[in-house]
């Protein structure tokens, strides 16, 4: 009798369970079968009326039943959560734009000398740097630049009043790290010079260099050669051909220009200047060594170089104008996000 | 400098070598090749041809058919647009195949219904000058059938970039014998005359400013006759860009780019007694031969005669009062040398260069006077006859050998009546320098070929002479170059080498200036970075201005550096703040429709630090701006919040998180403001925070709200990377407290945390701002208070605190609030 009872119960509860269609409705039917005055509830209550001799039997009936419920209800309660993840992002359109955040970047000067900066630190350089108001020893007289060079005329160097003036060069740096630190010398500077150019698509009369200065005992052409040439590949590509042409700076001697030979999709290589460079003339050494009174340079060797980081970005992107570098629309910027 | 293939033919000996060739071995011996230009035809497929008929084509005015003559038996039809031809004449026909210059194929095709298979050519059409506009017409003497290319010779010009240390490759004599030096290929013999008999000057010639003009040749040709220049001589000019005169200017200018020296010949009836070479009296005035008046200064020589009339300005130009014209018949030569730093300076300042002054600027080689002298004088005699006297020779080829070499110098000699002496330069080379920059690579034997290939000889071991033309060649270093240079660079192998370095003060700035920019990127801001010279003043809101500066500190009379002389207003002096650049920046953009505008900019500005007086000072900031909205609008942020100073506060928050943050307001105004307030890290100033006034704003076309922020970054690094430990976190629990306080709407938030700290209260851990509260329309509030809730925090770090130690902790905030800040209330 009451065995059919919790057979006709435990079928009503399993069928309720299962027909729950939402969270309420599972709540309801737990509170319907679990509840103080629930089914099952009355049931167990009832117990105390069975005869002894069949309790233990009823009573494990009536504990199967209940985990029977309890494992429905789990079971459903996960169902019906599912259903209602489910039915919550049905609505999802996931192909609509994002929302949209303020956009930020780096300039792409700067992009190009943190990398050329972090290649040759990798190669055992240090930064250095100096003054951008500079006076003519350090600009011209310290590297060999005669008293009459046409760079050394108001026409193309900027002047102030004060007889100082706009570098017109980072080489400056090299005289200026010189006179303060005795050899070995291995260092880069990135930063501005000045030429009074006027400005238009491929010039500009403020830009940015990067140069590079090692000097030591016996350093050769072929040390210069190798540093430049691993730098320039670092920086264009292993597979990067790079030539160095014979040249003239007051500063070094010999001197050369380099060039790195490019792809451009759908064109023949073509071979493009790059960089300038050379080992240091001596002369640079004693003007040094004559400033300090100090023969700290005598016997020593050297190369210098010096890069231009507009020309680098130009080629890097394809960037038409310089003036692009200096005008800061968003549109050109937002490029190199 | 243009150099003809042809022309340097005569000097050595290119047989063999294809233009590309020669291009390559002198650009790869430091000689640039900027461009190479075919001229004429090489191309077989060109032949001579006669016209054998002509006939008009129906209903075009221009067009012919022609049945001309190729040498082939039979007649070849061709159409022909020219006009300047009759039938007989014999003009150049490229056959279908040919390829002209600059890589035109002919091909056979119709023209108005007729056949045409091939071209009759123009002269430019292959490349040579022009003469006749229409076909070119060619001697009868020319056989019919002949390739052209064996009857004018095809020529290349090569474009040349001569570095400036190389003077001496100004022509083609010196191209001719540097490509003899690398290559090793055999130089012809030198145009220049063996020696030319000289005479002293005396009286004739009076050397008035001997420390610009040490050295001066005249040599006078009597009965010439002027006239066109002899069809070889006009080739050679006209192939190198000239545009031929007459026979004896032609001559001077051939002489220029043959031997590179440059010379002068006057019409001697223009001349009255001697020659003076002297400084020009300060506002003489000079007309040049090409019609244009200069005012003289007394750093300009000039030669003049006893008239005292400015004949030339020495090495420059010469005077519209003394050229040779139709009418001369005797001429004086002048063959000088003048001091280069006073032909430039004068140039320069009149901003009239030649092709005599760029060389003697460079330094032309006292040895080339009497050589290029000789030289003009034994064409003139061959094309415009005449008599010659002997050079008449004033002064004495300048030292340019360093002084104390002098004494043991090797010295030329030049010259038969009056001689001019030329020291050579001596080097001492020893093989270990060498060595050192080549890393051995170089065999001493081969070092020593190509110094003597280059013209020098070893006097004694280990000493060298340098040839008369190379000036530049003075010091041991000199030397190795060359012999880099020849060897080839390609041919000494690379090597490796680095030593450890410390890691210096900029290699710490530099990281972390680009740790911030990263981060400043991350948050939404476009680095800019704009121009370092800016207006004083501007009417264009996109150039940046000094008036709109918003420094660290403000700008005193004389603080702003100016160059001495701009390129334009627009860059007139150096910035002394990121704010001009980047409130530029902001216009550009916003006039482009940007509507979000947050730039940073990290860099140098200038100033000087005594009103013009004091020292030049470099000092690096940070810049950020933010103006317009908050945010790009979407969907579901129609329209993104405009920027106030709170948004501003966050991102300096950002920059070094670990310092507090507080804004003053600013004692001294800057300008461009309408209200501004010193930044503050830890306790330290360290920047400028400004409200750009609303003026400013609308002037530049940027009528939307705009905040900046200017900082120190020297001071910003040391904060940032100060050392220091971490605290401990708290063990027990803290307890949070509101308090709603209301104050007259003035009162400042800072005010009010002033008075929270004086409350010393041990166990108060934070205040924090939770909510302001006004209401203009005074109904819940006074509209002249308002009502601010700060959220209290206690712990002990012992301990938990019971509630009751907590009220006590906050009763006593409370009480010291009420006590400092006048007018308060609790709520």
């Amino acid at each position: 009798m009451m065995k059919e009872q919790i057979v006709s119960v435990k079928t009503a509860a399993l069928a309720e369970i299962a027909a729950a269609q939402d969270m309420k409705q599972l709540e309801n039917a737990r509170v319907h079968i679990l509840g103080k005055k629930g089914e099952l509830t009355l049931l167990q209550q009832g117990m105390r009326d069975v005869p002894r001799e069949e309790k233990p039997a009823v009573g494990a009936l009536l504990n199967e039943v209940r985990s029977a419920v309890n494992a429905a209800l789990d079971q459903r309660l996960v169902e019906l959560q599912q259903a209602a993840d489910e039915q919550a992002v049905a609505g999802v359109d996931v192909t609509l734009p994002g929302e949209t955040l303020p956009g930020g970047g780096l300039h792409p000067i700067s992009l190009v000398r943190n990398e050329a900066v972090r290649i040759l630190r990798r190669m055992g350089f240090s930064l250095a740097d100096g003054p951008e108001i500079e006076d003519e020893w350090h600009c011209f007289d310290a590297l060999n630049t005669p008293e009459d060079h046409p760079a050394r005329n108001e026409r193309d160097t900027f002047y102030f009043d004060s007889g100082k003036l706009l570098r017109t060069q980072t080489s400056t740096v090299q005289a200026r790290v010189m006179e303060q630190q005795a050899p070995p010398v291995r260092i880069i500077c990135p930063g501005s010079a000045f030429r009074r150019d006027a400005i238009d698509a491929t010039h500009l009369s403020a830009f940015n260099q990067i140069e590079g200065l090692y000097v030591d005992k016996e350093v050769g052409v072929g040390d210069l050669k190798g540093t430049l040439e691993y730098f320039l590949k670092a920086l264009f590509g292993e597979e990067t051909p790079v030539r160095f042409r014979p040249h003239f700076f007051p500063f070094t001697e010999p001197s050369f220009e380099i060039d790195v030979q490019l792809l451009a999709a759908g064109q023949a290589p073509r071979w493009i200047e790059i960089a300038g460079c050379g080992m240091v003339n001596p002369a640079v050494f004693e003007n040094i060594d004559r400033k300090t009174g100090k023969n700290l340079y005598s016997g020593c060797t050297g190369f210098a170089f010096g890069i231009g980081l507009e020309r680098l970005a130009m080629i890097r992107w394809g960037i038409r104008d310089i003036r692009l570098l200096i005008e800061n629309d968003v549109r050109f910027l937002a490029q190199f996000s | 400098m243009n150099i003809s293939g042809n022309w340097l033919a005569e000097y050595v000996d290119t047989a063999g070598i294809s233009a590309q060739e020669m291009a390559d071995m002198l650009t790869f011996a430091g000689v640039e090749v900027e461009g190479m230009q075919q001229r004429g035809v090489d191309d077989d497929l060109v032949v001579v041809a006669q016209v054998a008929q002509k006939t008009p084509v129906e209903g075009s005015d221009h067009l012919n058919v022609c049945m001309v003559d190729a040498g082939e038996g039979t007649l070849r039809q061709i159409v022909c647009g020219a006009q300047n031809y009759k039938v007989g004449d014999k003009v150049p026909c490229a056959l279908p195949g040919a390829v002209l210059p600059g890589g035109w194929r002919i091909k056979e095709g119709k023209m108005m219904g007729h056949a045409s298979r091939g071209m009759l050519c123009s002269a430019s059409e292959l490349g040579k000058p022009d003469k006749e506009h229409g076909l070119w017409i060619l001697p009868q003497e020319y056989e019919v059938g002949m390739p052209l290319s064996k009857l004018t010779t095809a020529d290349t010009i090569f474009e040349l970039e001569i570095t400036p240390n190389r003077p001496d490759l100004l022509s083609h004599w010196g191209i001719a014998r540097e490509l003899a030096g690398i290559s090793g290929r055999s130089l012809k013999a030198d145009p220049a005359p063996n020696n030319a008999e000289t005479k002293p000057a005396g009286e004739s010639i009076l050397l008035e400013a001997p420390e610009l003009c040490p050295l001066y040749t005249a040599t006078r040709i009597s009965g010439v006759k002027i006239g066109p220049s002899p069809e070889w001589l006009a080739e050679r000019l006209i192939a190198i860009g000239l545009h031929p005169i007459n026979n004896v200017v032609d001559i001077t200018n051939y002489c220029l780019f043959e031997l590179g020296h440059p010379l002068h010949a006057f019409d001697a009836a223009q001349v009255r007694g001697a020659l003076h070479i002297r400084r020009a009296a300060e506002g003489e005035q000079f007309t040049s031969l090409m019609h244009e008046d200069y005012t003289l200064e007394s750093q300009d020589l000039v030669i003049s005669d006893d008239s005292g009339r400015v004949l030339a300005l020495a090495g420059v130009m010469g005077g519209l009062n003394s050229g040779v014209t139709d009418d001369t018949t005797d001429i004086i030569l002048e063959s000088a040398w003048f001091l280069p730093s006073s032909v430039r300076r004068t140039t320069r300042r009149l901003g009239l260069g030649s092709d005599s002054s760029y060389r003697f600027e460079r330094g032309a080689a006292a040895w080339n006077v009497l050589r290029a002298a000789a030289r003009a004088v034994q064409l003139i005699l061959e094309c415009a006859g005449g008599k010659a006297e002997p050079v008449a020779v004033a002064g004495q080829a300048p030292c340019t050998v360093p002084e104390q070499q002098a004494a043991m110098a090797s010295v030329l000699e030049q010259g038969t009546d009056a001689k001019i002496y030329c020291a050579l330069n001596q080097v001492v080379l020893d093989w270990k320098e060498l060595d050192v920059m080549t890393g051995g690579s170089v065999p001493h034997m081969e070092a020593a070929c190509i110094l003597k290939r280059l013209g020098l000889k070893e006097s004694t071991p280990g000493q060298w002479d340098c040839p008369p033309w190379r000036l530049d060649l003075k010091r041991s270093c000199d030397l190795l170059e060359e012999i880099v240079r020849v060897y080839g660079i390609d041919n000494i192998p690379a090597t490796r080498s680095a030593i450890y370095v410390p890691e210096s003060a900029q290699d710490r700035t530099h990281d972390f200036r680009s740790a911030l920019s990263y981060r400043l990127a991350g948050g939404g801001f476009r680095e800019v970075q704009s121009f370092k010279l800016i207006a004083r003043q501007s009417m264009d809101p996109t150039i940046a201005s000094v008036e709109y500066a918003l420094p660290i500190k403000p700008l005193m009379e004389g603080d702003v550096i100016s160059v001495a002389l701009p390129l334009s207003e627009d860059h007139a002096v150096l910035r002394p703040s990121l704010a001009p650049g980047l409130l530029a920046v902001a216009a550009r953009n916003m006039n482009q429709g940007a509507e979000v505008l947050r730039f940073f900019e990290c860099g140098r500005v200038f100033r000087n630090t005594g009103g013009g007086k004091g020292r030049d000072i470099e000092m690096e900031v940070l810049g950020i701006l933010m103006a317009g909205r908050l945010g790009p609008a979407s969907r579901t942020q129609l329209k993104p919040k405009t920027v106030a100073p709170e948004h501003l506060s966050a991102v300096l928050e950002l920059l070094v998180p670990k310092c507090e943050l507080s804004l003053s307001p600013a004692k001294q105004t800057r300008k461009a403001a309408i209200f501004g307030a010193d930044i503050q890290l830890g306790g330290q100033v360290c920047g400028y925070f400004a409200r750009v006034a609303p003026a400013v704003c609308r002037s530049l076309g940027l009528p939307v709200d705009c905040y900046y922020a200017e900082l120190d970054m020297r001071k910003l690094q040391q904060l940032a990377t100060a050392p220091f430990k971490v605290k401990d976190l708290p063990l027990y629990p803290g307890s949070g407290r509101d308090a709603t306080l209301v104050v007259p709407a003035a009162l400042r938030h800072a005010e009010i945390l002033k008075a929270v700290n004086a409350a010393k209260e041990k166990l108060l851990v934070s205040c924090r701002l939770k909510e302001i509260f006004t209401d203009p329309t005074g109904e819940k509030l006074a509209a002249d208070r308002k009502a601010v809730t700060y959220s209290f925090t206690y712990r002990d770090a012992d301990k938990t605190l019971t509630a009751a130690e907590v009220d006590a902790a906050h009763a006593a905030v409370l009480k010291v609030l009420t006590e400092k800040l006048p007018g308060v209330t609790m709520r």
